[in-house]
Order: C-alpha cells, then structure tokens, then sequence
C-alpha cells in the first residue's frame, strides 16, 4: 500500500510540476538563471488579462467560442450520422471515408481544401476555422460512437417504438440517457482538438482568427517567456476544469 | 378476431421467407407458432408489430381497422424479445413505468398501476433495483411487466424463455399462463421447443418453407405428425424402460 501511495505521489507531482512550474512563471518579475526562484514577483500581467487591457483575454474568449462550438456541434451530429452509418447498407465505406480526414495529417487536409475555403469567403475568419476543424473533430466523433450502435440497441429502439414512442421520445428516453457517459467523453475529446489545434488554424484562419494555441506559440517564438507562460496557463485551465467536472463519467462505469 | 393477416409474403433477397401466409388470431387466445431457427418466425412477428414491412399483405386488427400503414409505435401491438433489453439507467420501478410515461400519465395513477403489476409479478421490494442486480427470470418479469402495464391490444412473444436455464423457465412458464388468464392476454408465441409451444398455446401453429399451417385442437397437431411428440414421448419411454432394467 506504502508503494503504491508513492508512486501515486511521484505520479501526481509528475504532471502538477508543468503546471505549477508554468503559474509561478506567469506571476514572475524577474526570473534569471542561476536562481532557482523569481527573484521578485508581479500580478500585472494577470490584472492586465482580467482587465481586458491585454490580447490574451480576446484570444481566451475567441478559442473558447470556437471549441465549445466545434465540441457541442461535432458531439451531437457525430451521434445522429453514427446512428445512420450504424445502420446503413453500406456500413464499411461510410467507416473508411470517416477516416480520411486522419490518414492525412490535418495540416495537409488543410492546405489542400484551403482552396474550397478561399472561394466560400471563409478563409480568415471564426467561421471558416470552425468548419475547418469541424471536418477533424466530426469524424472522430462518429468513429467514436460507432462503438455504441449495436443490434441489441436497434432491438431497443424497436422495443420503444412498440411500446408507444416515437423516434424522439426513443432519442430523449433511452438512447441519449444510455450513451450519456460516451456523449460528455466525445464533447471533452472534441473540446480538446479544437482547443489545441494549431495548423489547420493557421491556415484557414490566415493568422487573422489568433486562437489561445496561436498566441502561446508566439510568444515562444519572440522569446517573451513570461507572456508565453500566461498564455499557457490560460491554455491548460479550461481542460483541467472540464476534467474535473466530468471524472465520474469519464473514468467511471455506471452499467 | 383479435388480428387477422393475410397472404403476407416476404422475401430477402432471393430468400422467400414468407409465402402468401394468412392467420387469424382470436380474443384473449396465445396461438403458439413453432419452427426451426431461421425459419421466418422473428420475421412474422415484426411485420405483425410493424416493425418489418411485408413485400405484400395486410395486417388487421379488431374492428377491421388496417394497420398496415400505422408505424409501429401507433399499432399498440407490443413485440419482446428473447432478450428482456431492460433499460439500463432506470431501476426496476422506472423500467416498468416506462410505457405509461411515454403516454404522459398522471404520476398518481402511474404509481397505483406500477405497484399494483410489481405486486402480481411477485417483484416486491426490488423496486429500486438496477437492471443489472436482477436474475434472469427477474428481468423477464419487469420486461413483461412493462408491456403489460401499457395493456396492448396483442403481445409478441419472440422466444422470450430461450435465455433461461430450465427451472426459471418452468417457473416463467407457469406465471405467463396465470397472467396471460389474469389480464385476458391475446398474444402469439413464438418458439422452437415442442413442450413449450403445447404448454403456452391455446393453438398450436407451425412455420415451415414460409407458410403457416394451424391446427384447430392439440389432438389435430399430435394427430398431423412431424412434430417431433412422438419422438419425445418415444425417448422418455426408452429412458423410463433402461431405468427399469437396471433396477
């Protein structure tokens, strides 16, 4: 039991230390090699994110908008359209294309539907990147609940139906309670895709749509350490938080 | 009549599962329909239920209403399976509540019905329990709970002992003909088990290339051979007689 707690420990520090290590860089004044601590330390660079004064807070609230949308909207179609593959004749192709878009890497799907992006006048704003990342997230959303639909679930759908409800009472009653546990999953994972996307973004987004992922790599790139450190911290709280929220569904069995 | 068919077909491909089958199925009767797997017997029952649609045909119920165009949740014919398929995040009491919530009754009267069933399915105390804390025969009883309670016109039954081992089926058995006379059940009963099909049924019907062959009285189907009784009846006197010898 001793050991176990001990590796859990070495475990649990192993993955707060990046975070920990990234909260006190945010907050550090002056910070320079061989100290082992900030030699002093600042809140103005969070007073400055909280007080609307710093981009960061635009890129905060624009990354969200878009990866809420891209988890909501690709977690509740992925579902239907599973359920349609599920059933379909052609099962196995409908798979195989759902595939695609990770056969590919997403960069290189990018650049060559850039050209779709371009003539639809989604090229370089919110729309066009949702939609970018819509084409990842969906199909992973379907591969995902393609593991749900089996004939034992058709045998109940059917079962509801005669036994008076209709297609939506089959959805509100038993098929959206049943997969309650895979849907809060497909909307974590699908949050995280499109949170930390960076060159489908890129690409459609032109460096116009400047996500919370685009701001940290700038920052690392111009060398501004402390800034990079915020961005980040900004970057890992919103899955820490929904990881919080959702444990009992995502590491728990409930039948 | 509670039901009557007539000439349904059905085919799957090139495979004729049904050919220009008729039945007719009178009030509070169980007509027993036997066959060998494969045979077209799911197939029958969800053209009955409308959950399959015939090639050609037609479905009536009582009062000579076609129900071939109602969809399956209008038809009040309720099909189950030889599975129980409980609802795995309602307990036992919400599994068979199930049908009377999806007809927005009143919470009063669907707590009074509820219990009432819970108490002639001999499932007392369990109303709290989740699906997958009961026994085989106890999910059979909350599945035919929640078909009874709703109080279909016909109910389907697709082999809905084969699951259990043979004392809960003895016991299922007995309680499916106690309640079947309590609530004046008009059903059909599918199964493959000869002893089965005579003990349920108050007619005994038999599938086999695709059409139906009724027989009016258990002496008309004992009488009609190839029903495997007398081999039965020829097995257990064979087992009785080596008992006897080596005693």
């Amino acid at each position: 039991m001793r050991i176990k707690s001990f590796w859990a420990k070495v475990v649990a520090v192993t993955f707060c230390f990046p975070v920990a290590y990234l909260l006190l860089l945010s907050v550090a004044g002056h910070w320079i090699f061989p100290h082992v601590l900030p030699q002093s330390l600042t809140l103005h660079r969070w007073t400055a994110l909280l007080t609307g004064t710093n981009d960061l807070f635009g890129s905060l609230i624009l990354s969200l908008v878009i990866a809420l949308s891209v988890a909501t909207i690709s977690t509740f179609l992925g579902f239907f359209t599973s359920r349609h593959i599920a059933y379909h004749q052609r099962r196995t192709i409908w798979m195989r294309l759902s595939y695609f878009p990770f056969v590919l890497s997403p960069v290189i799907y990018a650049a060559i539907i850039y050209y779709y992006f371009i003539r639809l006048g989604l090229s370089g704003n919110i729309f066009g990147v949702v939609l970018g990342q819509l084409l990842i997230a969906y199909p992973y959303s379907v591969i995902l609940f393609s593991g749900f639909w089996s004939d034992r679930i058709r045998n109940m759908e059917q079962l509801v139906q005669t036994l008076g409800g209709g297609r939506w009472q089959t959805y509100k009653r038993v098929l959206l309670p049943m997969a309650q546990g895979l849907l809060l999953v497909c909307f974590f994972q699908t949050f995280l895709i499109s949170w930390f996307e960076y060159g489908l973004t890129t690409i459609i987004g032109v460096g116009k749509v400047q996500t919370l992922t685009l701001k940290v790599f700038q920052y690392i790139n111009a060398a501004n350490f402390y800034h990079a450190a915020l961005s980040s911290s900004l970057l890992v709280l919103p899955p820490i938080i929904l990881l919080y929220f959702n444990k009992k569904y995502l590491f728990k069995k409930h039948w | 009549m509670s039901l009557i068919a007539q000439h349904i077909s059905k085919a799957f491909k090139n495979e004729q599962v049904l050919d220009d089958l008729s039945l007719q199925l009178k009030e509070h009767e169980t007509l027993s329909i036997l066959g060998r797997s494969g045979c077209g017997k799911t197939t029958l029952l969800k053209i009955l239920a409308g959950l399959e649609t015939p090639n050609e045909g037609n479905v009536r119920l009582k009062k000579g209403q076609n129900v071939y165009s109602l969809p399956a949740h209008k038809r009040d014919i309720v099909y189950l399976y030889q599975e129980a398929l409980l609802f795995p995040h309602l307990n036992v009491f919400e599994n068979i509540a199930f049908g009377l919530r999806l007809k927005k009754m009143d919470e009063t009267e669907i707590v009074d019905r509820v219990n009432a069933t819970i108490q002639r399915l001999e499932l007392e105390g369990m109303q709290d329990k989740m699906p997958h804390k009961l026994s085989g025969g106890q999910k059979q009883r909350v599945s035919f709970g929640r078909a009874l309670i709703t109080d279909p016109s016909i109910l389907l039954l697709d082999e809905p002992f084969g699951n259990l081992d043979a004392d809960t089926r003895d016991s299922m058995q007995q309680l499916f003909k106690r309640i079947a006379e309590e609530f004046e059940i008009t059903s059909v009963f599918v199964t493959h088990n000869v002893k089965e099909a005579i003990l349920m049924g108050d007619r005994i019907a038999k599938l086999k290339n695709g059409q139906l062959r009724i027989y009016p009285t258990l002496k008309a189907f004992l009488d009609a051979g190839e029903n495997m009784v007398q081999e039965e009846i020829e097995f257990w006197q064979s087992i009785s007689k080596t008992k006897q010898n080596n005693n």
